[in-house]
C-alpha cells in the first residue's frame, strides 16, 4: 500500500503516535459526554419549576387595621406584616434596638408596614404576638415592633425579606 | 497509585480478579455483533436503575395522587420529561436487547451442554424483568395502567381452589387499588436489585465455560484472544450505536411507545375499548387470548414462557453448535421467529374475525414446534450422517464422545473404590 | 476508498439529521400544521381563554407558564386578574355546574392532545365536524352524541372566507393544545439533534479505536 492510497483511517489507525492521539481525543470525548449526561440528573435535584414559583408571594394588606397584625407564607416560611400604629412608629423610631441595634428607619419602607420573616434567630420557632412585640416561647428571646431583639438568646433582629409595594393595598415578598 | 493497589492486593485479590476476568479472559476471536447484546443489556439495566431513583425523588405512590406526579416530573422537574421518557424508552430497549440475545442464544445453541445453567439463570432473569416491567407499568395510574394490572391480576383467579383469595392477596383490595399501586411501587423499586444479583450468577456460570462462537464449535485454546483491549473496544463501539438509536426514541418518538389512553387518568368505573399490553408482552397476550378456557388459557401463557427451559433437553442431536451446521434446525428456527411475529400482531389486535383462527393456530404452532423437536434433532442427524459429516465435525463428534466416556469411566472408578471401602 | 466511505457517513449524517428536524412537523388535515411559532400558540391560547375556558380546565398550566408563549407580563395580569402567578388554570364552571348543565363534567384539555390517538388532528377535526341536522340542531361527525356545542358555529359559516377563518383558529388552538400537552416539545428535539450528533461522532471514533486496536491480530 503506497502512501497516497492511505486515507485518514489508515494513519490514524497505524501510526502509533497518531493512535495515542486518537485515544486520547477518544477518551476525551466520551469522558465529555459523561459529565454533560450526568448534568441533567444533578439539576433534577434543584427546586422544580412549581417550587421556584413560590419565590415570591403575593399578600393583600387590605382588612389589617393600626395595631393589628398578618401571618403570610413566603418560601415556605411565616412572615410577619405588622400595621403600627401612629405610638408603635414613635416609640420605635427613638429606641435604637437591643442587642443587635438597628435605626427603625432602615428596617421598613413605609414606617407603618412592618414586614419581617417571622421566625425567631436563636433556634428558628414561630415568635406569638404581645402586646409590645413578639416573644418566642422556646427559649424566651424578645422582640419589640420593629422586629429588633431586646433580650434572649437570639442573637440577630427578625430577618427582613425582600419585598416590593405593587399598588397601595398589596405587597409582593420575594 | 501503584503502591496503593499493591496494598490492595496484598489483602483482596483485586490485581488477580481484573486479569482472570475481565483484562485477559480468553474469548472466542470469532464473536460477531451478535455477542454484543449482553453488555447491552447490562447498560440499559443501569440506565433503567439510574433514571428509576431520579424518578422515583418526585413520584408519588398513592392513587390520587401518582398521575399528576409524574406530569409534575414531565413539567416542573429539571430535566424531568428527559429522565421520563428515558425510563419509559428504556424499558422497551431492555426487551429488545434480551429477545434480540435469546435469539443468538438459540440460533447458535448456546443453551446447549456445558451452558444448561447460563440460559437457566437467563430464564430466571427473564421472568423478573417481566415482573418488573409489570409492575412499573401500573405506577402512572393511567387507563390502560389501571386495567391493565386488573386484567392480568385477574388471571390469578383462574388456579382452582385458592385462586379468588389468591387474587385479593396480590392487589391487597377487592380490585386495583391503592394498596396494589403502594406494594407495585415497592417491589419495582426493589426486583432491579435481585436482577443484578442474578447477573452476577449468570456471569459466574459464563466464565466457567467460557463463552460460544458462531461456529458452534468449541474452539481450540489459541483461538482465544484477551478480552481487553478488544471486546472492550467493541462493546463500548456496539454501546455507540445502540445509543444513537435510543437516542432518536427518546428525543424524537418518545410517545410511540407509551399508549395514548395512558394519558387518561385511571377511571375504575369505565374500561378502555381494547385493552392492550406492551409491544413486549404481546405475543404471550395472544397465545393467553387464543385458548377459551380461562384456565386453559393462563397455563398456556404460563408454559409458552417456561417451555425454553425444555431446550437443553428437547435439542438431544450430536451435531455440535445451532444453526450453522443443521438447516433442519435452521428452518425451525425462523418459522419459529416469523411466528412469534404473526402473534405479536395478532395480540396487538381485537379478537375478531380471522385473527381468532390465526391465533390459535400460531398458538398450536408455537408448541409444535417444541414438540417436534426431538424428533427433528434424530431425523436431522441420521439424514446429515447420510449426506456425510465434514472431518472436522467427524473429528469433534469423536472427541466429544471420547470425553463423556472417559467422565463416565472415572465416576465409575470413584463408585467402585468408594464401594472397596 | 476510505475517504469515500467517511464521505458516504458525513453525507449519510447530513441528510439523516435534517429528516429528523423536517419530519418534525404534524399535518392536521385542510393544509395546515401544528406550529411551534409563539404568534400562532398566542392566539390559539387567547381563543381558549374566551371560548373553551368556560369549560374545559387547563389544570396542568399555570398562569406563568403563559409567559413562555409570547405573552407579557400585563398580560397575563389582566388574564388572570386576582388569581396569582403559579395557580393553574380552572375553567369558569364548577364541575357541580358542569354537571348540572351537560351530565358530565368536560374533560380537561392540558394533555387532550396526547390521549389521543393523533391528538391534535382529532382535536382540529373535532371543531370542524358539526353539521346542523334537519331539525337545526347540531350533530358532530366524528363523535356522535357529543354534548360540547358548536363553538366555533362551523356548521352555520357562510362562504369559504369565514369557513377558512374558522379553520385558522381551529388550528392555532390545536397547536396551543399540542404545546400544552407537550411544553417541553421544542427543547427535547433541540437537544436531540445535538445529542445524536455527538454520539454519531463518538461512534466515529470508537470505531476508529476498535479498528486499530483490531489489527493487531493480523
Amino acid at each position: 500500500m503506497t502512501d497516497d492510497n492511505k486515507g485518514l483511517e489508515d494513519n490514524l489507525v497505524d501510526d502509533p503516535e497518531r493512535r495515542d492521539f486518537l485515544n486520547t481525543v477518544t477518551g476525551v470525548v466520551a469522558g465529555a459526554g459523561v459529565v454533560a449526561a450526568s448534568w441533567p440528573f444533578i439539576s433534577s435535584m434543584n427546586p422544580s419549576s412549581d417550587v421556584l414559583s413560590k419565590a415570591t408571594s403575593e399578600a393583600s394588606l387590605v382588612g389589617i387595621n393600626p395595631g393589628e397584625s398578618k401571618t403570610v407564607e413566603w418560601q415556605g416560611k411565616p412572615v410577619f406584616i405588622l400595621r403600627r400604629t401612629d405610638d408603635q412608629i414613635r416609640n420605635m423610631s427613638a429606641s435604637p434596638g437591643g442587642k443587635d441595634p438597628q435605626a427603625d428607619a432602615d428596617r421598613v419602607k413605609k414606617p407603618d408596614w412592618l414586614v419581617v420573616v417571622g421566625l425567631c434567630t436563636h433556634l428558628g420557632c414561630v415568635p406569638s404576638r404581645s402586646s409590645d412585640g413578639w416573644f418566642c416561647p422556646c427559649h424566651g428571646s424578645k422582640y419589640d415592633n420593629s422586629g429588633r431583639v431586646l433580650h434572649g438568646p437570639a442573637p440577630s433582629n427578625l430577618m427582613l425579606p425582600p419585598y416590593e409595594f405593587v399598588s397601595e393595598n398589596k405587597i409582593v415578598i420575594g | 497509585m501503584k503502591n496503593i493497589i499493591s496494598w490492595i492486593d496484598r489483602r483482596f485479590p483485586l490485581t488477580s480478579f481484573v486479569k482472570n476476568e475481565l483484562t485477559e479472559y480468553p474469548t472466542p476471536r470469532n464473536l460477531s455483533f451478535w455477542w454484543n447484546f449482553g453488555s447491552l443489556a447490562g447498560v440499559v439495566l443501569v440506565i433503567q436503575i439510574i433514571t428509576g431513583v431520579f424518578l422515583a425523588m418526585h413520584y408519588k405512590a398513592d392513587a390520587s395522587l401518582a398521575f399528576d406526579s409524574v406530569e409534575h416530573i414531565m413539567r416542573d422537574v429539571n430535566y424531568g420529561w428527559l429522565i421520563r421518557y428515558m425510563h419509559s424508552t428504556g424499558a422497551t430497549a431492555f426487551f429488545a436487547v434480551i429477545f434480540l440475545h435469546m435469539a443468538r442464544t438459540l440460533y447458535y445453541g448456546s443453551y446447549r451442554s456445558p451452558r444448561e445453567l447460563m440460559w437457566w439463570t437467563g430464564q430466571i432473569l427473564l421472568l423478573l424483568i417481566m415482573a418488573t416491567a409489570f409492575m412499573g407499568y401500573l405506577l402512572p395510574w393511567g387507563q390502560m395502567s389501571y386495567w391493565g394490572a386488573q386484567v392480568i391480576t385477574s388471571l390469578f383467579g383462574a388456579v382452582p381452589f385458592l385462586g379468588d383469595e389468591l387474587v385479593i392477596w396480590l392487589r391487597g383490595d377487592f380490585t386495583v387499588g391503592d394498596a396494589t399501586l403502594t406494594r407495585f411501587f415497592a417491589l419495582h423499586y426493589l426486583v432491579p436489585f435481585i436482577i443484578m444479583a442474578m447477573i452476577m450468577v449468570h456471569l459466574v456460570a459464563l466464565h466457567s465455560v467460557k463463552s460460544s462462537n458462531p461456529s458452534g464449535i468449541n474452539l481450540a485454546d489459541k483461538d482465544n484472544i484477551p478480552f481487553h483491549p478488544y471486546f472492550t473496544t467493541k462493546d463500548l463501539f456496539g454501546l455507540c450505536i445502540f445509543l444513537v438509536i435510543y437516542s432518536y426514541f427518546v428525543f424524537f418518538q418518545p410517545n410511540m411507545f407509551i399508549e395514548a389512553e395512558n394519558y387518561i387518568p385511571a377511571d375504575p368505573l369505565q374500561t378502555p375499548i381494547h385493552i392492550v399490553p406492551e409491544w413486549y408482552f404481546l405475543p404471550f397476550y395472544a397465545i393467553l387470548r387464543s385458548i377459551p378456557d380461562l384456565l386453559g388459557g393462563v397455563i398456556a401463557m404460563t408454559i409458552s414462557v417456561l417451555i425454553f427451559t425444555l431446550m437443553p433437553f428437547l435439542d438431544r442431536t450430536k451435531i455440535p453448535g445451532g444453526a450453522v451446521y443443521r438447516p433442519f434446525y435452521r428452518v425451525l428456527f425462523y418459522v419459529f421467529l416469523i411466528n412469534v411475529l404473526v402473534l405479536g400482531y395478532v395480540g396487538a389486535k381485537p379478537p375478531e374475525g380471522f385473527l381468532v383462527i390465526l391465533g390459535q393456530f400460531s398458538t398450536a404452532l408455537y408448541f409444535g414446534l417444541f414438540a417436534i423437536l426431538p424428533f427433528l434433532a434424530k431425523k436431522e442427524e441420521l439424514w446429515l450422517r447420510k449426506k456425510g459429516l465434514s472431518p472436522e465435525l467427524e473429528a469433534l463428534i469423536q472427541s466429544e464422545e471420547k470425553h463423556k466416556a472417559e467422565r463416565l469411566a472415572a465416576k465409575r472408578k470413584a463408585k467402585g473404590q468408594q464401594n472397596e471401602k | 476508498m476510505k475517504n469515500k466511505k467517511s464521505l458516504l457517513l458525513l453525507l449519510s449524517v447530513v441528510l439523516y439529521s435534517s429528516q429528523i428536524l423536517a419530519s418534525s412537523s404534524v399535518s392536521l388535515l385542510d393544509g395546515y400544521e401544528v406550529s411551534v411559532e409563539q404568534e400562532s400558540l398566542k392566539k390559539g391560547a387567547t381563543i381558549y381563554y374566551n371560548l373553551c375556558r368556560m369549560c374545559h380546565s387547563l389544570k396542568y398550566i399555570k398562569y406563568q407558564h403563559l409567559l413562555e408563549i409570547g405573552f407579557n407580563e400585563a398580560e397575563v395580569n389582566a388574564l388572570r386578574q386576582e388569581h396569582l402567578m403559579n395557580k393553574a388554570i380552572v375553567s369558569t364552571a364548577t364541575p357541580e355546574n358542569a354537571m348540572k348543565m351537560f351530565g358530565m363534567v368536560p374533560p380537561d384539555l392540558s394533555i387532550m392532545a396526547k390521549a389521543r390517538k393523533h391528538g391534535p388532528e382529532y382535536i382540529y377535526s373535532l371543531m370542524l365536524s358539526y353539521v346542523e341536522n334537519s331539525e337545526g340542531i347540531y350533530e358532530n361527525k366524528i363523535f356522535n352524541g357529543i354534548k360540547m356545542p358548536d363553538v366555533f358555529s362551523y356548521s352555520i359559516a357562510q362562504g369559504e372566507q369565514e369557513k377558512q377563518k374558522i379553520q385558522k383558529d381551529a388550528a392555532d388552538v390545536a397547536s396551543f393544545l399540542t404545546w400544552t400537552s407537550d411544553p417541553h416539545a421544542s427543547d427535547r428535539k433541540t437537544m436531540g439533534f445535538y445529542v445524536i450528533a455527538y454520539l454519531l461522532v463518538l461512534s466515529g471514533l470508537m470505531y476508529l479505536v476498535m479498528r486499530r486496536v483490531w489489527r493487531r491480530l493480523d
